[in-house]
C-alpha cells in the first residue's frame, strides 16, 4: 500500500480585512511548496477571503485571532478556518442566493458565500466549546 | 493591490486584485461616476464578492438615471465569478479577444 504523504501549515490572523494580503501570501507560499498547480490559486484564495471576511463581520462573540490551516493530503487540498469564542455557524445551512434576479430586487449580501459553495467540492463542520471549525475540501486530480 | 484609473478613451481601467481590503477605495472612485461608461477588467486578476457589490451598487445607482457600466475584455477567474453571479444578465459583458 502507498504511503500518504501529507503537508501542513497552520497560522493565525487578526480578524480584519487588512490582512487579507498576507492570507494570500501564506496560501501562495503553500501552494508552491506543496505544489498546488496556479489553476486553484484564485478560486481557493476566492473561498477563503469569502469565509474569513464573513466571520470578521457575522461571528457572534469573536473576539481572537482566526486559525488558518492548509493541509495537502494525495490529491486533496483541505483548508480550515477556526474561529474561538463563537456562536455555532454551520455554512453548509445557509441558503443559496437567486443569482437570476432582476438588478432592482438585488440585495448585496449572500453571494461570496454562494459563489464559494461552488469552488470546493466538500464542506465541513465542526463546533466544540465555542470553537467554530469549518472546512473546505477542493479535488486537485 | 487594486489600481483604478481613467483609461485614454474614458473608459475606467481595473486592474490587479479587487479584494475587501480594496473596496473602499474603489467605492470612493465610483461614487463620482454619473454617466455610462466602459469597464476594461482585462488586467484584472481577482475579484471577490466585495468587488461585485461595489460594481453591483454602482449600476444600481447609474441605471437610475439611465447609464450603465459595461464590463469588457472578461477573462479567466473574473470571467467566472461573474458568469457563476449572475452578472451577465446584468451587465453587458464582452469577453477578451482569444489569446494568439
Amino acid at each position: 500500500m502507498a504511503e500518504s504523504l501529507e503537508q501542513a501549515e497552520q497560522r493565525t490572523f487578526p480578524r480584519t480585512a487588512a490582512c487579507l494580503p498576507e492570507i494570500f501570501a501564506f496560501m501562495d507560499g503553500f501552494f508552491a511548496h506543496a505544489g498546488i498547480g496556479s489553476e486553484h490559486r484564485m478560486p481557493m484564495q476566492f473561498v477563503v477571503e469569502e469565509w474569513f471576511t464573513n466571520l470578521v463581520k457575522y461571528s457572534r462573540g469573536g473576539k481572537h485571532d482566526i486559525l488558518f490551516e492548509l493541509r495537502r493530503l494525495d490529491g486533496r487540498l483541505v483548508m480550515s478556518l477556526t474561529d474561538f469564542g463563537v456562536e455555532r455557524f454551520d455554512i453548509r445551512e445557509t441558503k443559496d442566493v437567486d443569482v437570476t434576479l432582476d438588478l432592482k430586487d438585488r440585495k448585496p449580501g449572500g453571494l461570496g458565500i454562494h459563489l464559494l459553495k461552488r469552488m470546493v467540492d466538500n464542506i465541513g463542520y465542526e463546533y466544540v466549546d465555542g470553537r467554530s471549525t469549518t472546512t473546505f475540501v477542493k479535488e486537485l486530480e | 493591490m487594486l489600481d483604478i484609473r481613467v483609461g485614454e478613451k474614458g473608459e475606467i481601467v481595473l486592474s490587479g486584485r479587487f479584494d475587501a481590503s480594496q473596496a473602499v477605495t474603489a467605492e470612493t472612485f465610483m461614487a463620482a461616476l454619473s454617466e455610462s461608461r466602459n469597464v476594461d477588467v482585462g488586467d484584472l486578476q481577482y475579484v471577490s464578492s466585495a468587488g461585485l457589490g461595489v460594481l453591483l451598487a454602482t449600476q444600481k445607482r447609474l441605471m437610475a438615471t439611465g447609464h450603465a457600466l459595461r464590463l469588457v475584455n472578461v477573462r479567466g477567474h473574473v470571467r467566472e465569478v461573474l458568469h457563476y453571479s449572475g452578472f451577465d444578465q446584468i451587465f453587458e459583458i464582452e469577453a477578451a479577444p482569444p489569446a494568439s
